[in-house]
């Protein structure tokens, strides 16, 4: 565990000394902040549904951003050389950078809390329960798809591929919903599960359903065990 | 104590190291030496635990390095060769990471800090991006890194490559401080560097270990003769008279360069005839200029072992010569067409 805040705390921290982090954070709340107004002020609406699914399409976009050079610099630069003789195990590398992505994020959501305030201020008939499931919805999305972007990150030593690969991978999870159409019934069952979206609709009704809860953990899991296996295959280090 | 036995690791068909086995024992500074891609950082790698062997096994103290890696791991101080590092941290922040990292109380760390920055020359990069630092200073950084939790083995490779003259002096002085108390291994494809600093030699070529032995001892391989260089002021000596009383000897080379005689006799390791010699030259009324005896350097030694892979297993007292036939005088005008090969490559 203290290995894993230590490299958490240090990536945080590299990120805040970062241009990148910033343009990051503006552009998400440029982005975020538009259809909150859309909704708020011209479509008059007291909720927070529509900037949820928004803030649900810009984490396909901007956490493989985030992620991205995780691991892949690590590789690219050397220094997973360093980590690897240090005595630290392998998981607590991948969960340290899982952990540093995750602080980012909630970093970007924690602006996001204005648009809470602002509905709480202004809004009449508000659903509570919505608006904070749905948060707690999306941040352990948010998760999950850190966990894949690491993983990417662990796949190639540059960076701008892993950006594609946890770009790909993610969006299948985002899209999968689209396709639901086209498929038969019998398939749609099993096609759904899947389905990122699927999974944060009840979150988004201010219903707390653990499966959904545990679909998002479990994806998270896989991917980091997944990260974890990859570098221990590339004979990066040995069995920690 | 490090053990090494039958040591493998293959990449694809290539064999990077080739079953090697040695150890070190503690309290020694061996040096590494090979041309490059000999396998000196694949086995390092390996040493620390980076890498896993394809075949053999390395032990610590009796156990394998691999039993437990991190308690492997933090007895091991490493220095990899290109010194990876943080380019956006600090240096203070990236020793203190590595120290949180490897679990050094609070204390401790301070203590430390102010050791390895005493050492290591830091005192005026602490507070500088690591980025911006000369390949000298990263090297420091590195090293720095390497020795903060005090380890009891060293492993550096190429420890002082991009430093300037006196900085490789600085740091030379360190590492023979830290091999007093600590098993120290150090790479290097630099000859003077393995003769000022280690106690024992391991050369290695393509993956094969050539030469085991004590850095005194490395001359041995090499001991059949020495060349008296002799500059006389003198007009075309004549040294026929003293070339009969010593049928051994063999004159190599005589010049007249302006006033000055130039001359030079290969005689055998076992002789020792400069008393005779200046006694010979005194008595003819000339007088000497300079006189010395001209050793085999190691680098000598090493150019004639790795070249062409030739393998030496135990040391021999006959020179390394790929074609050299049986009989002595062929032996000796092969070793001399190297010599002079090697001298117009120089200039």
């Amino acid at each position: 565990m203290n290995a894993i805040w230590t490299i958490a705390k240090k990536e945080y921290q590299l990120a805040l000394r970062s241009v990148t982090s910033y343009i990051v954070l503006v552009l998400f709340l440029v982005i975020s902040g538009t259809a909150f107004a859309t909704t708020v002020f011209k479509i008059e609406l007291a909720e927070l549904r529509g900037i949820y699914s928004i803030i649900h399409l810009l984490f396909v976009f901007f956490i493989p951003a985030i992620t991205m050079g995780s691991l892949a610099k690590e590789r690219s630069s050397g220094t997973i050389e360093l980590l690897s003789t240090l005595p630290i195990r392998l998981s607590e590398v991948v969960w340290g950078k899982i952990l540093s992505a995750f602080l980012q994020v909630l970093t970007l959501l924690a602006f996001c809390l204005v648009y809470f305030g602002i509905i709480v201020v202004f809004g009449e008939n508000i659903d509570y329960g919505a608006i904070i499931l749905g948060f707690t919805g999306l941040v352990f999305a948010a998760l999950a798809y850190i966990s894949i972007g690491v993983f990417a990150s662990s796949l190639p030593s540059n960076q701008v591929l892993a950006f594609v690969i946890a770009l790909v991978i993610s969006g299948l999870f985002y899209v999968v919903r689209y396709l639901l159409v086209l498929v038969p019934l019998s398939v749609l069952r099993y096609l759904q599960f899947f389905s990122f979206e699927y999974h944060l609709s009840s979150f988004m009704k201010g219903v707390l359903d653990i499966r959904d809860l545990l679909f998002f953990v479990a994806v998270t899991l896989i991917f980091a065990f997944l990260a974890e296996f990859n570098l221990q295959s590339k004979n990066m280090m040995q069995e920690r | 104590m490090i053990e090494i036995k039958n040591l493998s690791r293959h990449f694809g068909s290539i064999k990077a190291v080739d079953e090697i086995s040695f150890s070190i024992s503690s309290g020694t500074i061996t040096g590494f030496l090979g041309p490059n891609g000999a396998g000196k950082t694949t086995a390092m790698r390996m040493m620390v635990g980076y890498l896993q062997p394809s075949a053999g096994s390395i032990f610590l103290d009796g156990a394998s390095i691999f039993a437990d890696p991190i308690a492997t791991s933090t007895r091991i101080g490493y220095l990899p060769e290109h010194n990876p590092l943080y380019d956006e941290m600090i240096t203070q922040e990236i020793l203190q990471y590595i120290a949180d990292l490897r679990k050094m109380p609070r204390a401790l760390f301070d203590q430390r800090l102010q050791y390895v920055v005493e050492s290591c020359g830091l005192q005026d990069v602490l507070v500088q991006r690591v980025g911006t630092l000369s390949k000298g200073y990263r090297q420091r950084v590195g090293l720095a890194m390497a020795i903060l939790h005090d380890p009891e083995i060293l492993i550096l490779d190429e420890p002082t490559s991009g430093l300037d003259p006196n900085q490789i002096i600085e740091i030379r002085e360190l590492i023979r401080n830290l091999g007093t108390q600590k098993t120290v291994l150090l790479s290097s494809h630099i000859m003077q560097e393995v003769q000022a600093l280690c106690d024992r030699v391991l050369i290695i070529n393509k993956g094969k270990i050539i030469v085991d032995d004590e850095i005194g001892k490395l001359k041995d391989y090499f001991k059949d003769f020495q060349v008296l260089h002799l500059e006389l002021e003198a007009e075309n000596a004549d040294f026929s008279e003293f070339m009969e009383y010593h049928p051994e000897l063999e004159i190599l080379s005589q010049t007249q360069e302006g006033e000055y005689f130039k001359l030079q006799i290969k005689v055998p390791a076992e002789l020792d005839i400069k008393y005779d010699l200046a006694r010979f030259v005194a008595e003819n009324g000339w007088l000497i200029v300079s006189l010395y005896a001209q050793q085999k350097s190691l680098e000598e030694i090493f150019h004639n072992l790795t070249k062409e892979g030739k393998i030496l297993s135990e040391p021999t007292v006959e020179p390394v010569l790929e074609d050299a036939e049986p009989g002595k005088e062929t032996e000796m005008s092969i070793e001399l067409q190297d010599k002079e090969d090697e001298g117009e490559k120089k200039l």
